[in-house]
C-alpha cells in the first residue's frame, strides 16, 4: 500500500497544488504557461539558465512570498527535474534503492487537466445516475486507486494510490482541516482563488508530507 | 445487496443493451443512457493513461456514496458494465457470468448484427433468471 501523488484543484478548474510520493511514472515538466507558479518545483518549467535573478524562481514563485527570503535559506533555482528539495523542512529522507523514472509521455499541465476532466465528468454521471446530490467518491484501475474530496468552497483534493487501499476521504478531508486551513487560508501571504497563483509554500508542503509519511498506508 | 442495472456498451462507444433491475437510482430516459455510456466509454480510455505507475487497464470499479459502477472490458473491446449497491459481494463474478450468457445467445445469434443494439428474447430471458426480473 502507498500513496503516489496529491493535486489541489481550485473551484476555476485549474491545478494550484501538487505533490508526489513513490512514483515511478513522472509526466514531464510542464510547457511555459501551461500552471501557474507556486504549484509545484517538481513539475513547473525549467527557467532559463542565463538568468541571474533566481529570486524570481526560487521555490515559491510569489514575489510576495517573504517565508524563504526572511529565514535566510537559500532556495534553489529549480534546474533539474529529480533535483532533491534544498530547503531543511523540505528534506526528504532518501530512499536506499532508487528507482527508475519513466515519464507518462505527457506534460503536467497535460496531466492535470486529465485528471480534472475525470473527476468533473464522473462526478457529474455519478449525480446524474443517483439523482440525488451525490458525490463520486473514488474510482479503481489494476494500477492505481484515485479518491476525491470536494470542500464547500469549491476546491477539490484528489489523491492516487495504489489499487489496495481503503477509501482515502478522511485523509483528503484531514489535509483541508489541518494543513489547508493553517497554512493556506490563514496564511495572508497566500492568495487565494487569484487565477495567477498556486498555494503551494514550504510549511504546506512538509506538513502534508509529515502527515502523509505518518498514515498507516504509506509504507 | 442490489443490483441496480446493466448496460452492454461496444467497442465504440455505443450503448447495446440497457435494463434496470431494482429501484434506487434515478429513472433517465434512454438518451441519457447513450450519453452516460459514450462518457464512460471516453473517461475509461484516460483513466488508463494516468497510471503513476507502469501501465494501467482502464477503470475498473467507480464509486459513489451509495452505489458503485463495475467494469469489465472484454478482449474484443466490448464493455460490460454492472450497478450495484457498494455492499455487493461479487459484481465481478457476476459480469463473468453475463459475458458467458453474451457470447451464447447474442454472439452465436445468426440474426445479431455486430455492434448494433441487442433484441434477443433469449438473452433477457438468461438475464432474467442471472440477476431477476427487477
Amino acid at each position: 500500500m502507498t500513496i503516489h501523488s496529491l493535486y489541489i484543484y481550485d473551484r476555476h478548474c485549474t491545478c494550484v497544488y501538487y505533490q508526489d510520493w513513490h512514483r515511478t511514472r513522472r509526466p514531464k515538466p510542464a510547457v511555459e504557461g501551461g500552471i501557474l507558479p507556486a504549484v509545484s518545483q517538481a513539475v513547473s518549467p525549467s527557467p532559463h539558465l542565463a538568468n541571474s535573478n533566481a529570486s524570481v524562481y526560487s521555490g515559491y514563485g510569489s514575489p510576495r512570498n517573504t517565508l524563504s527570503s526572511n529565514t535566510g535559506v537559500v532556495v534553489a533555482v529549480n534546474d533539474m527535474l529529480n533535483q532533491a528539495p534544498s530547503t531543511p523542512l523540505l528534506q526528504s529522507p532518501t530512499s536506499p534503492n532508487p528507482v527508475v523514472l519513466t515519464s507518462t509521455g505527457l506534460a503536467f499541465d497535460e496531466e492535470a487537466k486529465l485528471v480534472y476532466g475525470v473527476i468533473l465528468s464522473l462526478r457529474n454521471m455519478i449525480k446524474k445516475l443517483s439523482g440525488r446530490d451525490e458525490q463520486f467518491v473514488n474510482y479503481r484501475t489494476s494500477a492505481y486507486k484515485l479518491h476525491l474530496f470536494e470542500t464547500m468552497s469549491g476546491y477539490k483534493f484528489v489523491m492516487l494510490t495504489d489499487p489496495a487501499a481503503e477509501s482515502l476521504r478522511f485523509v483528503l478531508r484531514q489535509i483541508y482541516v489541518g494543513p489547508f486551513l493553517e497554512y493556506v487560508v490563514r496564511n495572508p501571504l497566500v492568495q487565494m482563488d487569484s487565477r495567477e497563483h498556486g498555494i503551494d509554500n514550504e510549511y504546506f508542503r512538509a506538513s502534508i508530507d509529515r502527515m502523509v509519511r505518518g498514515l498507516s498506508v504509506f509504507p | 445487496m442490489a443490483i441496480y442495472g446493466l448496460w452492454v456498451i461496444n467497442k465504440a462507444g455505443g450503448l447495446v443493451y440497457q435494463r434496470n433491475f431494482a429501484d434506487g437510482l434515478a429513472q433517465l430516459t434512454s438518451n441519457e443512457y447513450l450519453v452516460l455510456a459514450g462518457t464512460l466509454h471516453g473517461i475509461h480510455a484516460i483513466t488508463s493513461r494516468l497510471s503513476p505507475m507502469g501501465s494501467s487497464s482502464g477503470a475498473q470499479v467507480i464509486e459513489g456514496e451509495s452505489f458503485k459502477m463495475t467494469i469489465l472490458l472484454t478482449a474484443s473491446g466490448t464493455k460490460f458494465v454492472v450497478l450495484t449497491s457498494l455492499a455487493e459481494a461479487s459484481p465481478d463474478a457476476l459480469l463473468q457470468k453475463v459475458y458467458e450468457i453474451y457470447s451464447d445467445a447474442v454472439m452465436k445469434n445468426p440474426f445479431h448484427t455486430p455492434e448494433m443494439p441487442i433484441r434477443s428474447e433469449g438473452f433477457d430471458t438468461r438475464i432474467t433468471a442471472l440477476i431477476g426480473s427487477g
